[in-house]
């Protein structure tokens, strides 16, 4: 409780850091800061245990943790589990991570969905609809993480991915793997306090982490951040997504399609009324569909 | 008053039933082979309905569009793209040269729109809400799909209103007819614009896709490029149907038209070379741009290269130089080869290139091809019973 | 963390130029290449 009692620092206008007193602290925090969870991958012992809770909470796949020996493999989320653990070997032994949507702060999914089935939610997790989706899987095309899934095998399938248990959230309580993990691997606050931590954590041990923490800059900011003691290519993460905002590469394209609504048509029925006047002579003879005797 | 109305219905419907009784040979060639294939696709569309996407396509959480979306859709709507350069020339620049195509490019954009953007619905995994981008609260205004859903249903519209008065014609609806064809220029002009950015959208479809597609195939510019493209993909396209649709419905164009037609593939042709040659030069200066020179040294390269000089730039000067020779011979074989560089451009950017490191890739499954080939056929139908009934390839008289 | 590394974005802008140069060439060739007279009218109506 020492750490998050030191570390009771807020962003303001998401600029700025104030460090203060509990009590200011708490007077500036933006009611509206999104939260998030910080994964510090040096603590994970591969237990497995928030995959059985996410599995129960979400009515999923429960792993058999003892014997399915899955951590032997390199998997992914699917349409059964909404996350996964695995097992990296690097020059610092065995690394275990967890891996699940990335709640990004622009989130190309919510971006990219037809009918705001896929929603970026005021708290900070990106959640979804069935009553909307049309299941285009656009989301699934966007998405920088590859985290939507599809149930191909349904004949009503819907999108599964990690939603950090919002119906938690509401409740007041912390996501299901947060509250699972024996080894405070997970830590669930607000990301402005979790960044803290982990910067934290960085400049306290600066030769156990690398001075990186993914998802700081990442696709222009994710709600889960990740602290490591290897440069993160090497525990299965993308480095080269760039730190852009996704929704930001259709931005343009989507400022020109009023521009185009407004300007083409006036300058159409203009060429129309120039190439009018040189044809004028020909008067009736022009008219593709003719007016019969009746014109 | 409402009993004429009646009357007036009652011969409708009794026209209607003549026009639907079927004319000329039952076992042509194309039939054979078409019936099956319809057949077949509406037995696998009933297990794609009742057991899902996955049992009748290869799709997969790595690969979730295939060749339902990459071809019907991408590629069918940028061949599609006749219609709104034809009208633009026609009714807009009013070159009449080109009136006598009017009609039946525009019946082939309609069905086109019908039946490739209406593909979607099989794509979809919840098409049972495909309405809900248009109604209620769920405008996903942020989303390219968004616009491209609105923009597939109001030019349809707008093509239909702009068939229209050939409908009206043949069903002897005098002040239908005129009703409709003053609409003409308006829907045309909405037409066009929709086009625009119905064809630059389906490229920005894969502006967020940036690290999953291949850099060579990824740009930002991809929506100048598919709109661009789809021009001469058109005027191609104008020039490939046409030649089958003169071969194949002989006897219902008259001999007159038939010279001016190749007058107007000339025309088609000389517009095709000049807008293959701007593409293959906005297709260079984002090479430049990006520095791309290294890229070209794998299998990826020269597959690009075959794409970009292979199916650009060659057919482009086949154009000219057909046009120029004036051998119609050389310009099909050019629209054949700038049609197959489209196809090869779109499937490449949607479905080739896309995930171009991952060690499995997608292929489509044969269900998805044969579902792709009724949905081709049935159009064909459609197409045939429509210009064999009404006045689709005739004239102004 | 990251360390910065400088980019100039418009490295390429010169060679673009240069390709400009070349379509406007090249353009105007095929332009009057395709509105000069029709050389073979044989099959031509």
């Amino acid at each position: 409780m020492d750490r998050r009692g030191f570390l009771k620092t807020t962003l303001v206008a998401g600029t700025a850091a104030l460090a203060g007193n509990q009590v200011q602290a708490q007077e500036t925090r933006n009611p509206e800061e999104f939260v998030g969870i910080l994964v510090d991958t040096t603590r994970c012992i591969g237990c497995r245990a928030c995959e059985v809770a996410c599995g129960e909470e979400h009515d999923l796949l429960v792993p058999d943790v003892i014997n399915d020996g899955a951590l032997e493999a390199q998997r992914t989320t699917s349409d059964k589990q909404w996350m996964v653990v695995n097992k990296h070997e690097t020059e610092k032994g065995d690394v275990y991570v967890k891996r699940q949507c990335m709640h990004c702060y622009q989130a190309a999914c919510a971006t990219a969905c037809p009918t705001i089935a896929m929603e970026k939610t005021k708290k900070g997790p990106v959640i979804w609809d069935g009553g909307k989706c049309l299941g285009c899987r656009f989301c699934m095309v966007s998405c920088p993480f590859d985290m939507p899934k599809f149930e191909y095998g349904s004949w009503n399938p819907k999108l599964q991915k990690c939603t950090m248990c919002f119906e938690r959230l509401q409740a007041g309580q912390k996501p299901a793997c947060v509250k699972a993990c024996p080894t405070d691997t997970l830590i669930f606050g607000t990301r402005a306090d979790n960044l803290e931590i982990a910067r934290h954590r960085i400049y306290s041990h600066p030769d156990k982490y690398v001075h990186q923490i993914y998802g700081e800059h990442e696709v222009g900011g994710t709600g889960y951040i990740y602290l490591s003691a290897v440069p993160f290519d090497q525990i299965g993460f993308r480095t080269d997504l760039g730190n852009k905002p996704y929704p930001e590469y259709t931005k343009e394209f989507l400022y020109a399609v009023p521009m185009v609504l407004f300007g083409v048509p006036a300058f159409l029925l203009g060429l129309n009324a120039l190439a009018g006047s040189s044809n004028s002579a020909e008067g009736e003879a022009f008219d593709p569909d003719r007016e019969g005797g009746e014109g | 008053m409402s009993t004429a109305v009646t009357r007036e219905m009652g011969h409708f419907f009794q026209f209607l039933i003549q026009e639907m009784k079927p004319r000329g040979p039952w076992l042509t060639p194309f039939n054979i082979i078409s019936v099956p294939v319809i057949l077949t696709g509406l037995v696998i569309l009933y297990f794609r309905f009742v057991y899902g996407l996955g049992a009748v396509t290869n799709l997969s959480q790595d690969f979730p569009w295939g060749f339902w979306l990459g071809f019907d859709v991408v590629t069918g709507i940028a061949l599609a793209g006749g219609a709104y350069v034809i009208t633009f020339v026609v009714y807009v620049m009013k070159v009449d040269k080109y009136q006598s195509i009017v009609r039946v490019t525009v019946l082939n954009a309609l069905l086109a729109y019908i039946f490739y953007a209406g593909a979607l619905l099989f794509d979809l995994g919840r098409p049972w809400h495909a309405f809900n981008p248009y109604i209620g609260n769920s405008f996903g205004f942020s989303s390219v799909m968004f616009l491209i859903c609105w923009h597939f249903m109001l030019y349809m519209v707008a093509a239909f209103v702009e068939f229209s008065p050939v409908i009206a014609e043949w069903a002897h609806w005098e002040k239908a007819r005129k009703i409709l064809k003053g609409l003409t220029l308006g829907t045309v002009i909405f037409g066009i614009t929709l086009s625009i950015l119905h064809q630059s959208g389906l490229g920005a479809l894969f502006l967020m896709a940036k690290p999953k597609i291949h850099p060579l195939w990824w740009s930002e510019f991809i929506p100048i490029l598919f709109f661009v493209s789809s021009i001469y993909a058109g005027l191609a396209m104008i020039i490939f149907e046409g030649t089958i649709s003169h071969r194949v419905f002989k006897n219902l164009i008259d001999p007159d038209s038939h010279h001016a037609f190749d007058d107007i593939i000339f025309g088609l042709a000389k517009g095709a070379a000049i807008t293959m040659f701007v593409y293959y030069f906005m297709k260079a200066l984002l090479f430049v741009h990006d520095k791309q020179w290294g890229l070209l040294g794998d299998g990826w390269g020269y597959w690009y290269l075959l794409e970009v000089l292979g199916f650009v730039l060659v057919p482009g000067f086949m154009f000219a130089f057909g046009f120029r020779n004036r051998s119609l011979n050389i310009v099909k074989l050019a629209s054949i080869l700038a049609l197959l560089g489209i196809v090869l451009n779109r499937l490449n950017v949607s479905i080739i290139s896309f995930r171009w490191y991952a060690d499995v890739h997608y292929y489509p499954s044969w269900q998805e091809i044969v579902v792709t080939l009724m949905i081709i056929f049935t159009e064909i139908w459609i197409f045939r019973w429509i210009v064999t009934r009404m006045p689709v390839f005739k004239p102004a008289h | 963390m990251n360390s910065f590394v400088y980019v100039n974005i418009f490295e390429t802008k010169g060679l673009e130029y240069l390709l400009l140069l070349c379509f406007w060439v090249l353009f105007i060739y095929l332009v009057r290449y395709l509105s000069a007279p029709v050389k073979n009218r044989k099959d031509w109506p």
